[in-house]
Formats: structure tokens, sequence, C-alpha cells
């Protein structure tokens, strides 16, 4: 805001109207900064919430307030349905987003590199498990798994639907990094004699590295938090942190939820912090990460 | 050393694998195309295929005879067309989504801005406050609303214990504005990051120039930054509306039994009863209705301009 206003006074000839102006300028550009914080506000408002309920002696309302305790977080950790689940979404995420990294990095190469046919509908499909609803996947999938193919349902398919599920987000952000690579390098390496696989390992896969560990990292993180593809898809054996908070949820009372929640909020806080400074996730999210800024 | 060989002859086989162009296209293409195809395209076609046809209510088995009463089941409720269940919950889920929709637009334009023209530090901590609880699980977030709203939750205690008001007031119970509220929190940043992508790249000097040439605040938004930020908006509004439309989580939270959207009509069809001909048929509808949004909004953006978030 503030170049616009000292440039466009230069050209406002009388002193009234040059203050009214600035005046309106002002009022303009603070307005603005009010309304973001405001935005800020409104998004951690919430969450803020649910870290203050955590330690309060009563879980669900602020008023009357009954003062501080640990009882929430020792109730969580104690509850071994929580560590199970637990367990289940982590082993489920990994292995999810580990396929998902594998068939991500060589759609992004197909796409970025190869001219074939169909290409254009191959990037579409490649981009749809991330834009259809959850519902119509996870229902189109579980009728898909059970009455024609007879398999129950259980660990295998939701890795399998998580899998696809967080392809897009690897495809996405490894080819717009593959999109501004220079080849030549590789074409160097080449012609000093380097086999296609020694090339990948020592020059095109250190360049790429960060925006394959932001694509498994997005992969996992939508593995870990999905809901209502892992509920049609998993079974008895199986369990999912998101079902087991959705049906503690549901009973409208549930201490250690909020202390569940808190420690989410905390761990996110933390990689966030820790991966903002190391790569440029910012970059990768906003999708506008430029040669320059490597 | 007989390990060696063959280790040397697998990597030589790979090598020569990689050198053909049309083998080094069926590597890279080959994996994730199998997956799509089994996982996404083979799925949606066997829903189309169910959508046609019968399926028992005792042994859960399809009956393969074309038939229409899964579409006609949509429809039949008894009562008028627009009374049955499935036509109360999509136009519901619409209205949901177009207002969550323009309240995201409406409110993350300013921010988006502001983060455009400002750099440095101040962008990186804004950013990292969004993007926090971006990150943070989607079910954490809607529980989160679950302890605001309701007659006895955070918001309405908190005005009632400051002697603002007497009693619960009834917006800040559970229903439709508590989803909308949710869902807004929660599509957000989608919203706000590929506006951002937008602005980020326009030339501000373009606003400079005809502000400088006389032209109102309000005819520079209409007439420069809008039409140049429209790929932006448009994906940005996809990227809300199409899963508010299935939204299942927050309308189940918030709603609290007293809202039914489609993607809950399905949920319950399926998990109630396996009436997967009418969760299929009704599906159909959120598709068609996404798709077309899809390729509307493909007339002005590109499939790779939308891969912002």
């Amino acid at each position: 805001m503030a170049t616009e206003t000292s440039e466009s006074t230069e050209t406002t000839g009388s002193t009234e109207r040059l203050v009214g102006h600035q005046t309106v300028e002002r009022l303009l550009g603070t307005s603005l900064y009010v309304v973001s914080g405001l935005l800020l506000l409104f998004l951690w408002v919430p969450l803020a919430i649910i870290i203050f309920l955590a330690f309060a002696e009563n879980a669900v309302t602020i008023f009357p307030f009954e003062g501080l305790t640990l009882d929430n977080f020792r109730l969580a950790l104690r509850s071994d349905s929580m560590r199970s689940s637990l367990v289940g979404s982590f082993t489920i995420a990994t292995v999810a987003a580990s396929i998902a990294t594998i068939l991500g990095v060589l759609a992004s190469f197909a796409l970025t590199r190869y001219r074939f046919r169909l290409r254009e509908v191959y990037r579409t499909f490649g981009i749809i498990p991330m834009v259809i609803p959850g519902i119509i996947l996870g229902v189109a999938l579980r009728i898909y798994f059970q009455n024609l193919l007879g398999i129950l349902p259980g660990f295998a398919t939701v890795v399998l639907a998580h899998s696809l599920y967080g392809l897009p987000f690897v495809l996405l952000i490894v080819s717009a990094r593959l999109y501004t690579y220079d080849e030549s390098l590789e074409e160097a390496a080449r012609d000093l004699g380097a086999d296609p696989l020694t090339v990948f390992r020592d020059v095109t896969l250190p360049v790429i590295a960060p925006a394959v560990g932001a694509g498994f990292l997005f992969a996992w993180i939508r593995s870990f938090e999905d809901y209502i593809r892992a509920l049609f898809l998993t079974g008895p054996n199986t369990d999912v942190l998101t079902i087991w908070m959705f049906s503690r949820i549901r009973q409208l009372d549930a201490p250690e939820l909020n202390a569940v929640s808190a420690i989410i909020v905390f761990g996110i806080a933390i990689a966030l912090a820790v991966a903002m400074n190391v790569g440029n996730v910012t970059g990768y999210v906003a999708g506008t990460v430029t040669e320059e800024e490597e | 050393m007989a390990a060696d060989e063959r280790d040397e002859s697998a990597r030589a086989r790979v090598v020569r694998l990689l050198s053909g162009p049309r083998s080094r296209i069926g590597v890279t293409v080959g994996p994730s195309a199998a997956w799509i195809l089994t996982l996404l395209v083979a799925p949606l076609a066997f829903m189309v295929a169910v959508s046609f046809f019968e399926v028992s209510s005792l042994t859960y088995q399809i009956i393969y005879e074309p038939t229409l009463n899964n579409y006609r089941s949509l429809f039949d409720g008894g009562g008028a067309i627009w009374n049955t269940p499935f036509v109360t919950a999509l136009w519901l889920s619409y209205v949901i989504a177009t207002v969550t929709t323009l309240l995201c637009l409406t409110l993350a334009f300013p921010l988006a801005y502001l983060l455009a023209r400002s750099g440095g530090r101040l962008f990186k901590l804004v950013i990292f406050f969004v993007l926090l609880p971006f990150f943070t699980m989607y079910l954490v977030r809607a529980y989160s609303w679950v302890l605001m709203f309701g007659p006895g939750g955070v918001i309405n205690s908190t005005l009632m214990s400051w002697g603002l008001i007497d009693a619960p007031l009834g917006i800040f119970n559970y229903g439709v504005p508590a989803i909308v509220v949710g869902l807004t929190h929660a599509y957000f940043p989608y919203m706000l990051l590929t506006l951002y992508a937008s602005l980020d790249g326009l030339d501000f000097s373009i606003i400079e120039a005809a502000r400088d040439l006389g032209a109102s605040r309000v005819e520079v938004l209409r007439d420069h930054v809008i039409p140049l930020t429209l790929p932006g908006i448009i994906g940005g509004s996809l990227f809300v509306f199409v899963p508010s439309v299935g939204a299942f989580i927050t309308p189940t939270f918030l709603g609290q039994g007293k809202v039914q959207m489609i993607g809950m009509l399905i949920e319950s069809r399926v998990a109630g009863t396996y009436s997967i001909g009418y969760a299929s048929a009704a599906s159909m509808f959120v598709l068609v209705s996404i798709v077309g949004a899809m390729i509307l909004a493909f007339r002005y953006v590109s499939i790779e301009e939308l891969g912002g978030a």
C-alpha cells in the first residue's frame, strides 16, 4: 500500500484533496490489516480453545471455569484403543504415502519429459483422486472390492485407496519442480560416461529430493487425517485414529479428545516450523517455487 | 561372486530397459496408469453399472438386470419430488457449498492481496499462521467448532457469562450457519493459497498506472485486478465448492442430526442398509454436477494452474 500512496499523491494538485486522499488511503490500508487480523483470529480461536480446554478441568466449555489439570493427557495416553488406532493410522499413512511417492515421481518424469498419446487425459486422471469427493471414492472402492472382486475391507484396501488419494499431491509438487529443472545437468553427466541409473542417483535425485519429500509429507498427512475413505475401506482388524476420534466426538463428551487434538496441533506446529526453515514449504504449497529460490 | 554377477546383470537390464524411449515411457507411466485404471476408472465405471442394477436386500448381491429403479427411488418419496430426502439433501448441499465458496472468496481476497504486496518476515509469519490450521487434522478443526457452537458451547456460554445475553442464541446453535462456518474454516486455506499464487504473479505497476490515469479503486478492481486473477478466483472456488458439496464430517458434527447434506445421505444408505444401488445413483448426480463445474472452470484455467493446493 505504501508505494501506491506516495506515487498517487504526486499527481494530486490541490492541498485539500491531497489530505483527503491520504486519509482515505490510510483508512483503506488500515482496514486491510484489520480484516486480515480478524481472519487470522477466525482461523486460530477454535484451535486455541481446544488447547486451552485440554488443560481445563471442565472439558466441554470455558465457563464455569474449574481449574487446570493434566488429567486429560493422562487419560488420552492410557487409552489402549487410542494407542492401537494411532499405530494403525501411522502404518497406513506410511505405506500408502510411500506407494504414492514412487508412482508420483515416475509419473512426474513421464509428464515433464516425454510426449505420448493421451498425455493430457493421463494428467487429468492423475489429479482427479484429489478432487473427487471422498465419500464417492470411498463408496465406489468399497463396492468394487467387495461386490466385484470379492475382497473384504481391511488393511490392504485402505492402503490402496490412500495411495491413490496421495498420488496427485506428489505428482503436482514433483512435476512443478521438474519443469524448472535444468536438464543439461543430466546431459553433462551422461556425456561424462554415467549410465542412467547413476545420473538419477547422483544428479537428478539430489535436486528433486526436497520436492519428493514435500510430496511424501502431503500424501502422508492426507492419509493420516482421512476419515471417510477409511470408514468404508477398513476392516475389523485395522484400527484407524480418525474413526476412533469420530466415534468419541459423536458422543459429545470426550475429555481426552482435547488432549489428543492439542498434541496434534503442537506436533504439526513444530514440524511445520522446522520444514519452513529447512525447505521452501510455502513455495511448494502455494505453487510458487522458482529457480532463484533454491 | 555369483551375487555380484547377478547384481551386475540386473543393473545392466535396468539400464537397457531405460535406454529406449518406448520402454522409458512404459516404466514411468505404467505403474501409475495401472493404479488409476484399477483403482479409479474401474471402480467408478462399476459404480455407474451398479446404479442401473438391482441389489438384493437379503444377500447384498447385485442382480445383473438393467433397471431404472435406483434412479426412480431417488425421486420417489410418496410426496412431491422436491420433498424427497435426495432432492432436499442435494439442493441444500449446493446452497451451503455456494455460500461457503462466496464467503471464502470475500474473506481470502484481502488477505491474499496483503500477502502478495508484502514480503519478508511478515509474509513468512502470516503464512505460518495460515498453514498451521491448514495442516492440522481436518477432524480436529471440525471438532473445535463443535465446542464453539451449541446451546452450551463456548460462544453462547461466554456471551452469557459476560451478561451480554440471557439465553443461548439460536444462531450459535448447531445447524446450517454452524456448518457454513465450519466449512469456511476448513477450506479457507485452499482459497487463500490459490488466490495468493495468482495475485503474486500480478504486475502491480498496472494498478498504479491505472490509478494515476484517474481510474477509481472500484474500476481498477473490476477492470484489472479481477480479470487478471480470474484463474486464481475460479481455481480457488472450485477447490472450496467441490469438497463442500460432498462434505460429511462437518455437517455431521455441526448439524447434530438437524441437517442432512448429500454426503451424509449416501453414507447413511451404505453404512445402514448397504443400499449400494441407491448410493450409486445418488453419487452419479454429484459426479455429473462436479464434472460440469470443472468443464466450466477449464474454459478459464488449465489443470496445471489448479495445481496450487
